[in-house]
């Protein structure tokens, strides 16, 4: 194989990697701290991709002005999704916690998905980039600027998340709450408010992800399905709940998946993805870096 | 300070407390003894918000507890140290005491704060950058009580605290809480080892079976027959028996 | 099913009533009093609805609910939701097509190897995953249907990929009745057997404890192993089930493994009432033929499936099961009075 598609295929694949960074890091925030499954993270993608195409193509906005507001809007979607189905449940949920998370939020896929399709159709909305222009780096390899400016978005987007987990004081109470939950009321936390936050902003992240990636993945209804599917390998293979892990964990795929194609044609890439994890799963069900701390085991 | 009056609770679908009453004024040290299952734990939860209680009134300086979620009593500035501490295990002990002072907004008076706890419990300072999930079992006790002061608060209710330390450490957290009472705090003690916590305290109830069957000053209960035949063993004083804990700097661990 | 005493002693009559052993027989069998009327019911059905068209609707109702019941073995008594259940279904349906279109097998063979097919995957999944907590089962579940699915699209030399194949019908009439009755046999046998396993000793034992893994163990029962046992039947009789859809339907594409078509069965199960077996054919039944008369809802059906799914679990989470229960006990309370 010759340089340029060496060079292709890694781009490519850095650049799905922040996409599944981005994604796979939001979902194990969920899990993390919530104890969330969530099967509907790929439609929050897809809230994001919807509102950037509206805000660019319809009403006209500069490109990082419709990705923002995208992401805004994810974030008052997880936001409003987790007042209003969420905490009920937490409320009435009887059983397995867990169970009944992941159970919610595939009924609310599916209808989030057949509610898009019954709005929009099943149009694909897409643009052919946000910026013009290329990088040339060298004669054989370049970069189109769209892409490179999507990835910036999706690595400034994961630092931001980071640090703002790290350094600030609400991020410090959303660990708090993921390590302990009485510990954190103890200290004055209101989980109710920590626990919507911590749902929107992992859908702010699914939304910034869509947005971003808006010239490779165009807006339609199950548009969500792929990147739903990916952000779960990467958790599940990572361990659920392991946030710097999916993140690191995300760009891996990303690159991996790119080659794969390539070697094995679409068909076949998803069968060997999924028979990569099958056999992960089967020596370490936990995961790569399952915690303990979270419990694996049944009791 | 704390009136606590005709309280009923449950643990779980099993009610443990029948009718219980306590008051606790202010700069006081009060215990509140009895055997396991008496539902002592029970008592301290349920005036932190953390159980609902079935009938009964809770109320600090006047105001009504009743109903209030955990996170708005600590608010008013009661702290409570469980008996499993509930520490964050993955964060460093600064955090830990940072996040103890989550509710306040002044960040010098935080600051003046973390000092002096850093001053009560030296080996905190030395171990400020250590994950607590990492500490010995004393120091997560020192950690916990620290982490509760972070606060200031009027009141602190403390679950327990020499369970499952080692004689030595139990008496340098006995120490600290002497210290702090010396220093104004306001003191809800549950304790199994009754004969030190007589020491200690202005007064005790002592409960049995979910209900309160004595109170009185502390020095008066040591006295008490009934008492000392369950809870203290014989010959008090010398053999198994805490001394009276010597004044002196900050606990050596 | 709780209190069993009647008043006789009060009946004046001299004869005995039997009704009381019969009610009592019924309660502890392993078949659920309700299970009787309902196969009265199914049973009457199609001669009292004769026409052909409502004939094909009971019929895919039944389909439907067969599927719910299986589901619910899982997702009701072992906490273990098969989040790929689509998938085993559709692995019993090509193991009994292809076996018909590629080496004349009939599907009388052929349905049974789809079962053991669809076995064997769900017995290496659950020895895998089963001591696991149940969302890792639901996870690994769910994946083995993506690859599943994944290898039926890819092996387009076998399968012929997203072209679909054709397969033989069971039977030579075109008449949809005959093909009602053959599914009901089989979902009366399945139901049998179901209720058998968790009517066994093991499987009472397991209740009993209610998934407490410690005092399972010291009382000697092994709880992994009814988990694996309850698992691979449940996929066992998915792949049954597929392998008759394959010779009903008659046309297969890999599509059929979808997970969408695993969250209609969960929603069927969870809004009948789960651990109740019954609780999702009865919800078929209502359901299907509903939304075949409201013609325009068939579009929308996901969006109602996926809003009561999630209204169930928010609001009634005992399901219709919970419903039937209040009602009862309104009866028998009425009766107490009278």
């Amino acid at each position: 194989m010759n340089l340029t598609v060496l060079w292709n295929l890694l781009v490519t694949g850095i650049l799905r990697g922040g996409l599944y960074a981005l994604m796979a890091g939001g979902l194990a925030l969920l899990f993390g701290v919530m104890n969330i499954c969530n099967f509907a993270h790929g439609e929050l993608f897809v809230v994001g991709a919807y509102v950037a195409y509206f805000a660019y193509v319809t009403f006209g906005l500069p490109p990082l002005l419709a990705i923002l507001i995208a992401a805004g809007a994810s974030f008052l979607v997880g936001a409003l999704l987790e007042k209003s189905l969420i905490l009920p449940l937490r409320r009435r949920s009887k059983g397995e916690w867990i169970m009944n998370t992941f159970l919610l939020t595939s009924g609310l896929s599916v209808v989030m998905q057949n509610t898009a399709q019954r709005v929009w159709g099943v149009r694909y909305r897409g643009i052919t980039q946000y910026w013009a222009g290329t990088i040339r780096i060298t004669p054989t390899m370049s970069v189109a600027v769209d892409r490179a400016v999507a990835f910036l978005i999706a690595v400034v987007g994961i630092t931001g998340f980071w640090l703002f987990l790290r350094r600030t004081n609400v991020g410090r109470a959303i660990r708090a709450v993921s390590q302990n939950e009485t510990g954190a009321m103890l200290v004055g936390i209101d989980l109710d408010n920590i626990q919507t936050l911590t749902f929107a902003l992992g859908s702010m992240l699914a939304g910034l992800g869509g947005a971003s990636m808006l010239s490779l993945i165009p807006a339609y209804p199950f548009a969500g399905g792929k990147p739903n599917i990916t952000s779960w390998f990467v958790v599940t293979v990572v361990g659920l709940g392991n946030v710097s892990g999916s993140i690191v964990g995300g760009f891996i795929v990303g690159l991996v998946e790119s080659f794969a194609f390539f070697y094995l044609g679409s068909g076949w890439q998803d069968v060997f993805s999924l028979g990569v994890i099958i056999l992960i799963l089967l020596v370490k069900p936990s995961g790569l870096f399952g915690s303990e701390v979270k419990g694996v085991l049944e009791r | 300070m704390l009136e606590v009056s005709q309280l009923q609770a449950s643990y779980g679908p099993l009610q443990v407390i029948w009718g219980v009453s306590l008051h606790v004024e202010q700069g006081e040290f009060v215990a509140l003894i009895g055997p396991n299952g008496a539902g002592k734990t029970t008592t301290l939860r349920a005036i932190m918000g953390l159980v609902k209680p079935l009938s009964g009134t809770i109320a600090f300086n006047g105001q009504t507890l009743n109903g209030l979620k955990a996170n708005q009593i600590t608010r008013k500035g009661i702290s409570f140290v469980t008996e499993d501490l509930d520490l964050f295990d993955g964060m460093t002990v600064h955090d830990n005491l940072i996040l103890g002072a989550f509710s306040l907004h002044d960040r010098a008076q935080v600051e003046g704060t973390l000092e002096s706890v850093y001053d009560l419990f030296p080996i905190l300072a030395e171990r400020h950058r250590q994950l607590a999930g990492t500490l010995s079992g004393g120091e997560r006790k020192m950690l916990a009580i620290g982490r509760g002061l972070m606060l200031s608060p009027s009141l602190i209710l403390v679950d327990e605290p020499s369970l499952g330390l080692a004689p030595k450490l139990v008496l340098a957290v006995f120490e600290a809480l002497k210290q702090l009472h010396e220093r104004g705090s306001t003191i809800l003690l549950v304790e199994q080892n009754v004969y030190t916590t007589l020491h200690m305290t202005n007064r005790a109830y002592v409960l049995e079976n979910g209900q309160v069957v004595m109170e009185g000053p502390s020095s008066d209960l040591l006295r008490n027959e009934h008492l000392q035949r369950t809870y203290i063993s014989m010959g008090a004083a010398g053999e198994g028996g805490f001394p009276a804990p010597a004044d002196g700097g900050g606990p050596a661990l | 099913m709780t209190d069993v005493t009647q008043t006789n002693q009060t009946d004046s009559s001299p004869t005995r009533s039997i009704w009381p052993t019969v009610w009592r027989w019924l309660q502890d069998s392993p078949i659920q009093p309700v299970a009787w009327p309902l196969l009265a019911i199914l049973l009457l059905l199609p001669v009292v609805f004769r026409d052909a068209y409502l004939h094909r609707l009971l019929a895919a109702s039944l389909l439907f609910g067969a599927q719910a019941m299986v589901f619910d073995f899982t997702g009701g008594y072992i906490n273990a939701v098969n989040f790929g259940f689509a998938a085993f279904v559709g692995l019993g349906a090509y193991t009994s097509g292809l076996l018909a279109v590629n080496a004349g097998i009939s599907p009388w063979i052929g349905m049974p190897a789809g079962a053991l097919a669809a076995g064997l995957v769900g017995f290496i999944t659950g020895a895998l995953t089963l001591r696991l907590r149940g969302v890792y089962v639901s996870i690994m579940a769910w994946f083995v249907g993506l690859a599943l699915m994944a290898v039926t699209y890819a092996m387009v030399g076998l399968t012929r990929g997203a072209q679909g194949i054709n397969v033989p019908y069971l039977l030579e009439t075109p008449d949809t009745l005959p093909y009602y009755y053959i599914l009901l046999g089989m979902t009366v046998v399945i139901y049998v057997v179901l209720r058998l396993v968790i009517h066994s000793r093991v499987g009472l034992a397991f209740k009993a404890i209610g998934q407490n893994f410690e005092a399972a163990r010291a009382s000697g029962v092994d709880p992994t192993r009814y988990k694996l046992i309850n698992f691979t039947l449940s996929c066992a009789c998915a792949g049954l089930l597929g392998g008759f859809y394959a010779h009903f339907v008659g046309v297969l594409t890999p599509g059929m493994m979808v997970t969408d078509n695993t969250i209609e069965v969960m929603a069927l199960s969870y809004i009948g009432g789960t651990g109740t077996l019954l609780g999702g054919l009865v919800t078929a039944f209502l359901i299907t033929p509903l939304f075949d008369y409201l013609k325009g809802l068939m579009e929308i059906r996901l969006i109602i499936y996926g809003m009561l799914l999630i209204l169930t679990m928010i609001l009634y989470p005992a399901g219709l099961d919970g419903l039937f229960q209040w009602l009862v006990g309104r009866i028998k309370g009425r009766q107490k009075q009278g």
